[in-house]
């Protein structure tokens, strides 16, 4: 019965994600392709993916931005905001490595996995809204499965 | 015997129709806002202080990344101030072929504008409707230079590539497909009671008001301030060129300005296609030393950017000023003063068209 | 236009409409040709000029590396930018990215980059640190002198009678390598580029 409950499980989870995105300064280009995949032509609901920003009912947090330092405690907080089971994933150059912002004399203080565990990253300045829905379609199976297996 | 409880409202950082994190905190009595403050520094990335001591084709790719949905203009006005310094005249079909991207991005960004009012009053439909029509520009602009966002089409002297001639028959074509679409969604926009409620004198900036407040794009010319930085461009005024003006100070004219942008972008980018002479399109030209401060319209409203450049052409000192400090200030100030409802807050700030990473670099 | 039924009713009996509603599909997921991607490497021979590291824009993003018997660039995603200015730059088209080369090609286009050497002379201290880490002067003097004299009249530049004097500005590749070591910040390398069309190599 446990096998077919996880299976359950499994199946639900990797149908229907809660995302919560929060921009930690950048320059705005990945905002606008993360919005780009909610228009009709790349429907992104139709995978069961529904874009909002409260952390609460979330299950996956989208990070955009190289953090400033504005943002360090408040990334954190926010982070331990959502309930379990959580992910968290990058979204463009910017939290991997702080792009074309990553020399001395500015404020960042990129990647953001200093801060909070990241999970996954998608590369790009901006990523094409093809390559984010790729690289989303190929983890939600995956990045839920077998939660509480994993974590006894 | 009821007691009204006077809070003060903070609306943002992270809130679902922001898109960039900004703090407004509104002081209201009952339902009503006497008045609202505006915090900022949550983007503050410290570019200008990086793009000192580096060569042009290195401030070039920041300064297009000072706003991911203006990047175009950023682009061309950073490189004509380069020009400007250095007495570099564009090639002759560079110049048009300028205008032609600069008119593409100025249309996406006035359509993304509009989705994100729509979205903001809960009119989801007009909003995915505004945001299809955005993906055919888009994939002009893909077409054209290579990239959606943050395009790097300009150097100084021209452009990097050429137009092909069947990417100039896509361009047309889906001019002709953009403009029998968005005549429709205006007339929903115009005629919906719905959206009226929610608009028509909402959110009022006389004319006095913006003066004082000193707004400019849209927001100013919504209020009967006929003043467009285009005008003053040469290759502007060889396509011929009017500022689109409306007089009812309210969300629904600056909405309404936006949309007449945008049938008259699609008619300068016809007339620029007609115009365009054959020709090389990098005319060459050396970066050499000097100072100038020169001005452009972004699809916000005035872009000004202050470069002094050492004798090889690397940037000593840069200034940028951006037009949304403005209007983010006109709007804290001036709209939300004594607005009916804290619901009107949200409308009102997204129809001033703010562009957060724009204002703090 | 108004708030009849009959109007309604009309709208909904499109037949555009109709088949929208029953067989309209999302985009493919694929990107189109004329994406400007990351660079790919062409097979061509890579002859170790660092052209392209020298015109990128991003740290990090772009180094050329030996494998083998062979050098060729390496690109970073995590960094790249995906600008196409080190496929404009490369002398022997050895990256490509979308269809940056193909136009290169046809329009007969090109990014050239000069070096200049450019010294404070106040605020020099005349230590000698940068003749000695320059590589192109160890090439051409390999018995440069520990604080930077040289006898040699082929080195870039070198210490003389209490100053720096440079005597081959042509011959800097742009490494930057000086600035690094240099205590005060006083030398400074200029990377000169041009976007040129239709001249000759």
């Amino acid at each position: 019965m446990t096998g077919m409950l996880q299976k359950m499980k499994n199946a639900v989870r990797s149908r229907s994600i809660h995302v919560a995105y929060v921009d930690t300064g950048s320059c705005n280009g990945c905002d606008i392709e993360v919005l780009a995949c909610l228009s009709p032509r790349y429907d992104l609901e139709q995978y069961g993916i529904y874009v909002h920003n409260n952390p609460r009912e979330a299950d996956v947090l989208l990070v955009i931005g190289c953090c400033t330092p504005q943002w360090e405690d408040k990334l954190k907080s926010i982070w331990e905001k959502i309930p379990e089971p959580k992910v968290a994933i990058a979204i463009g150059n910017c939290p991997i490595s702080g792009c074309v912002f990553n020399r001395e004399g500015s404020y960042v203080n990129p990647p953001a996995s200093k801060h909070i565990p990241i999970a996954a990253s998608v590369p790009g300045c901006p990523p094409r809204p093809t390559e984010i829905i790729r690289a989303i379609l190929s983890l939600a199976p995956t990045v839920f499965k077998d939660y509480e297996e994993k974590i006894r | 015997m009821k007691k009204t409880v006077d809070v003060a409202v903070p609306i943002g950082p992270v809130h679902p129709c922001w898109k960039e994190p900004i703090r407004i905190k509104c002081a209201t009595k009952g339902e009503q806002v006497l008045s609202a403050e505006v915090e900022l520094g949550y983007m503050k990335k410290g570019i200008e202080r990086i793009m000192q001591g580096r060569p042009w084709q290195e401030v070039m790719f920041l300064a297009e990344r000072v706003c991911g949905i203006c990047s175009v203009v950023h682009n061309m006005v950073f490189i004509e101030t380069m020009e400007a310094i250095s007495g570099i005249e564009p090639a002759e079909r560079a110049a048009f072929l300028r205008v032609i991207v600069n008119e593409l991005d100025r249309m996406q960004s006035h359509l993304i504008a509009n989705f994100s009012y729509c979205y903001t009053i809960e009119h989801e439909t007009l909003g995915m409707y505004l945001l299809n029509e955005r993906e055919h520009v888009m994939d002009l602009l893909e077409r054209i230079t290579g990239n959606r966002v943050n395009t790097a089409y300009m150097i100084p002297g021209g452009v990097r590539y050429d137009l092909r001639p069947d990417d100039a028959d896509a361009v047309k074509a889906t001019l002709d497909l953009l403009e029998k679409n968005i005549t429709r969604y205006m007339g929903i926009f115009e005629s919906g009671p719905m959206i009226a409620l929610r608009s028509r004198g909402v959110g009022v900036l006389t004319k006095e008001d913006a003066l004082r407040a000193h707004a400019v794009g849209p927001t100013a010319r919504a209020s009967g301030i006929s003043v467009d930085l285009r005008s003053k461009h040469p290759t502007y005024r060889k396509l011929g060129f009017e500022p689109v003006v409306r007089t009812e100070c309210d969300n629904y004219a600056r909405i309404m300005v936006r949309f007449g942008e945008l049938f008259q972008s699609i008619g300068l980018i016809r007339r620029a296609l007609a115009m365009m002479p054959e020709g090389p399109v990098r005319g060459g030209g050396i970066c050499k030393g000097g100072e100038v401060r020169y001005s452009g319209e972004a699809p916000r409203g005035e872009l000004t950017y202050v470069v002094k450049a050492d004798r090889y052409g690397r940037v000593e000192e840069i200034a940028i000023q951006t037009p949304s400090i403005m209007n983010i200030d006109a709007c804290a100030h001036y709209m939300l003063k004594g607005a009916l409802s804290i619901a009107d807050v949200t409308a009102t700030f997204i129809s001033s068209d703010p562009c957060v990473a724009c204002t703090e670099r | 236009m108004g708030l009849s039924v009959i109007w309604y009713l009309k709208e909904f009996c499109r037949g555009k409409w109709i088949k929208t509603l029953l067989f309209a599909k999302t985009a493919p997921l694929v990107d189109p040709p004329y994406f400007r991607g990351y660079p790919t490497l062409t097979g061509k021979e890579c002859t170790h000029c660092l052209s392209c590291m020298m015109i990128c824009p991003t740290p990090g993003a772009i180094e050329v590396l030996r494998e083998g018997e062979k050098w060729a660039p390496k690109i970073y995603p995590g960094h790249c930018i995906r600008c196409g200015f080190c496929v404009e730059a490369c002398p022997e088209d050895v990256l490509d990215a979308g269809r940056v080369l193909e136009t290169q090609h046809r329009d007969n286009t090109s990014l050239s980059v000069r070096y200049q050497v450019t010294v404070n002379p106040d605020t020099c201290v005349r230590c000698g640190n940068c003749v000695v880490a320059c590589p192109v002067n160890k090439e051409a003097d390999p018995q440069l002198g520990a604080s930077g004299t040289s006898a040699n009249d082929e080195v870039i530049m070198r210490i003389e009678r209490g100053n720096l004097w440079v005597l081959h500005n042509e011959k800097c590749t742009g490494c930057k390598t000086c600035e690094t070591v240099c205590p005060t910040g006083a030398i400074r390398i200029a990377r000169v580029a041009e976007g040129r069309q239709g001249v000759e190599e």
